[in-house]
């Protein structure tokens, strides 16, 4: 790769008292493997102020100046009261650093390095309010990646601040990392199964760290230890977790519930949204008890021999985009018959879906219409192949939609092949979750008409959500 | 006030979404414009468009750059065209003057300018109209310009190809209206996607606007009266399919 190293002269630009761009350089406050940090002090800007200057040169991995790039990139899009203000920051070439918001505390690594005992109350108070850091990432479509002790600050009044993003992933961002890495970077005893087969884009690894963390805290053990190699890291796609109450008597069976299915080597057997995690911590009532909560001793050798071999087809779980774990927005679907020209059935299915859509600030429309098999043949003319026939029953469900004036991120527009329109409408309906279909009945069409009568009951009978007919 | 560069690719003679673009380019305080080709082909309005682009390249407001519907007007393309493409272009033949098509035979194939390379399809051999969707033929692209900044059109979708540190290019799909930034220690290759006929299933125009200094790209999308650019097709006897096009997004 084309970097420009002029970068030598990097440790001579910064030391203490050099001006770089109105940052007046303090003391140096900590050096690392990867970077260095000066505190810094700039003509308006009031708060304290910490410059991240990379560790480059020729001996150093060309992980740190991705990492880097990457903290650089993701922490000037974030906004959360759970990570440091960024400040600004220099030319990659040239002169990097990062300024940022000197954030008070100490690492939550200092109190256990000291040897500090939290009580379950404290554990509860560290996990929810993790979760809730968490959660102000991935609502963004952020996600950390090495979430660990070393990079969470804690103040005097117990406030949590999440540091270091040199390994986070941020969906609308290039992933620098992606692709070009050996597997399973981060921190060995942290990081989740899925991280170690190298995917980058599940927030729910920040899930399965909470839980490594609660369960360090409170046992003063790692749940999978520290492993040194690719082996060792492997083990979590299988273990199961030496049951917290083993170690602590005093932890509730509620808790031990919790932390461990943080742990569920499949992301979609955990918690599927930081809010929840937080949720169940701060009302443990509402916590489903399972056998999960009931367990005292570690698995039997067979019942883990029997888990290593199913975890050797270990398939990681599909990733979602961050931010759905918080989208509430109602989806409805309106079924359209585009072969029936009922002016006024028209009028008034584009009236309720337009007061409907009114009325949910956020919700989405899907306009819907089923066509019988298109043929399988290559016709002379565009409208006899397949899609110029699937087009044109997408634009006259887009010319019926036009009069809504829904800006496109609020609306789609599907044509299903089906034998059986009404269970299709139905699968559909459940496949994406609706909270609603819409559907037209004309006073018009012969009602004893069976198979239209046989349809709506159909979709009445079976939909996963409430049904609106409009009537004329 | 640092140079915000618009860059703009298959247009195809959709003046509706021109219009729409250049008002939002105008508020996004655009400086100047590349257009990366295929003015023309598909829908109704070859003339205006060219008309347009002309005057501001004659301001030296914009650079133009050759696509391959632009030399089909002035060059036999049949062989490798679709018939409703075809038959776009006889239309549109048959709809310019010989000044119009005397600018579109002056359209340089490639531009390079300090940075950045301007280019309709790929650096890489560009008469041969290879298009960009995968690391290959992104590297490729990356390997014949030398430039960190490639800007290319023709396959109508958005994308940018970054280099990762084994040199690799791989794709992201961006998000319209997020600034990303493209810092210079790389090499970039960005599909603006298409102005005048989308297709991703998302009618509204896509275009990309470059920011040198700040080292930061953005994709838009801008939302056009779509119906009336699709009645001029139909209106004009070009095939059904091209007026259908520009509803569906597809």
């Amino acid at each position: 790769m084309l970097i420009n190293t002029d970068i030598e002269a990097v440790d001579e630009i910064f030391q203490e008292g050099k001006v770089v761009d109105g940052f007046v350089l303090g003391t140096e406050v900590h050096r690392g493997g990867m970077a260095s940090l000066y505190s810094a002090t700039k003509e308006g800007i009031d708060v304290p102020i910490l410059l991240k200057i990379p560790r480059v040169g020729r001996d150093q991995p060309v992980e740190s100046l991705i990492g880097f790039e990457t903290e650089l990139t993701i922490l000037r899009s974030l906004k959360s009261p759970y990570v440091p203000q960024y400040l600004g920051s220099g030319n990659m070439a040239t002169r990097p650093y990062i300024a940022m918001e000197r954030v008070e505390g100490r690492p939550l690594e200092d109190f256990i390095k000291e040897g500090k005992v939290f009580t379950i109350d404290e554990v509860v108070k560290i996990g929810a309010d993790l979760a809730q850091a968490v959660q102000s990432l991935h609502a963004q479509d952020a996600i950390h990646l090495d979430i660990k002790p070393e990079n969470i600050l804690i103040d005097d009044k117990g406030k949590l601040t999440l540091i270091d993003f040199g390994l986070s992933h941020h969906a609308r961002f290039p992933d620098l990392l992606a692709e070009e890495m050996r597997k399973g970077i981060g921190s060995a005893p942290y990081i989740s199964p899925e991280q170690v087969t190298g995917i980058r884009s599940d927030y729910r690894s920040d899930i399965f760290s909470i839980g490594v963390i609660m369960y360090e805290l409170l046992t003063g053990e790692l749940p999978f230890g520290n492993p040194q190699s690719m082996s060792g890291l492997r083990k979590r796609m299988w273990a199961q977790a030496f049951p917290p109450r083993a170690i602590r008597k005093e932890i509730p069976r509620w808790l031990q519930e919790i932390v461990l299915r943080c742990l569920e080597p499949r992301a979609a057997d955990r918690y599927q949204s930081a809010t929840r995690l937080r949720q169940v911590l701060r009302d443990h009532e509402s916590v489903t008890l399972t056998e999960r909560a009931d367990r005292v001793d570690p698995l039997s050798f067979w019942e883990n021999l029997k888990r290593m071999f199913r975890a050797a087809g270990y398939e990681p779980s599909p990733s979602p985009r961050p931010s759905v774990g918080n989208d509430d927005a109602p989806l409805m679907i309106a079924a359209i018959d585009t072969r029936q020209s009922d002016e006024d059935l028209r009028e008034r299915m584009q009236t309720t879906a337009k007061n409907l859509l009114q009325a949910y600030p956020e919700s989405r429309l899907v306009c819907l219409s089923t066509i019988a098999s298109t043929p399988t043949f290559e016709g002379n003319q565009e409208s006899e192949t397949a899609s110029g026939i699937v087009r044109g029953h997408l634009v006259q469900l887009m010319e019926w939609a036009k009069p809504l004036k829904l800006p496109p991120e609020r609306i789609s527009y599907h044509v299903l092949e089906a034998l059986d329109p009404a269970s299709r409408i139905v699968d559909f309906a459940k496949d994406n979750d609706a909270s609603l279909i819409l559907i037209g009945a004309s006073h018009k069409l012969p009602n004893k008409v069976t198979p239209w009568r046989t349809s709506m009951t159909k979709i009445v009978e079976e939909a996963p959500c409430s049904v609106h007919i409009v009537r004329t | 006030m640092t140079e915000r560069i618009g860059l703009f690719a298959d247009l195809h003679s959709n003046l509706e979404a021109f219009d729409a673009c250049m008002e939002k380019a105008k508020e996004l305080g655009v400086t100047r414009m590349v257009f990366l080709g295929d003015l023309v082909g598909y829908n109704a309005d070859p003339g205006a468009l060219i008309d347009r682009i002309a005057e501001m390249v004659a301001d030296k407001k914009a650079i133009a750059i050759l696509g391959n519907h632009d030399q089909a007007v002035f060059e036999d393309h049949r062989h490798q065209m679709n018939a409703s493409a075809n038959a776009a272009i006889e239309w549109t033949k048959s709809q310019l003057n010989s000044s119009q098509i005397q600018f579109l035979k002056d359209l340089p194939l490639m531009v390079q300018e300090d940075a950045m390379c301007f280019v309709h399809a790929s650096a890489h051999n560009p008469a041969d109209w290879n298009y960009i969707t995968d690391s290959m033929s992104a590297w490729r692209c990356v390997q014949s310009s030398g430039k960190t900044y490639t800007f290319v059109g023709h396959a109508h979708e958005q994308a940018l190809f970054y280099q990762s540190a084994v040199g690799k290019l791989i794709r992201f799909t961006p998000h319209p209206g997020d600034e990303v930034p493209v810092m210079h220690h790389r090499q970039w290759v960005a599909v603006v996607g298409s102005l005048g006929q989308p297709r991703d299933g998302n009618p509204e125009a896509c275009f990309a606007v470059f920011e040198p200094e700040l080292e930061v790209l953005t994709f838009h999308r801008t939302p056009y009266d779509q119906f009336t650019a699709a009645d001029k097709v139909r209106r004009a006897g070009l095939p059904e399919d091209l007026a259908n096009r520009l509803i569906t997004g597809k």
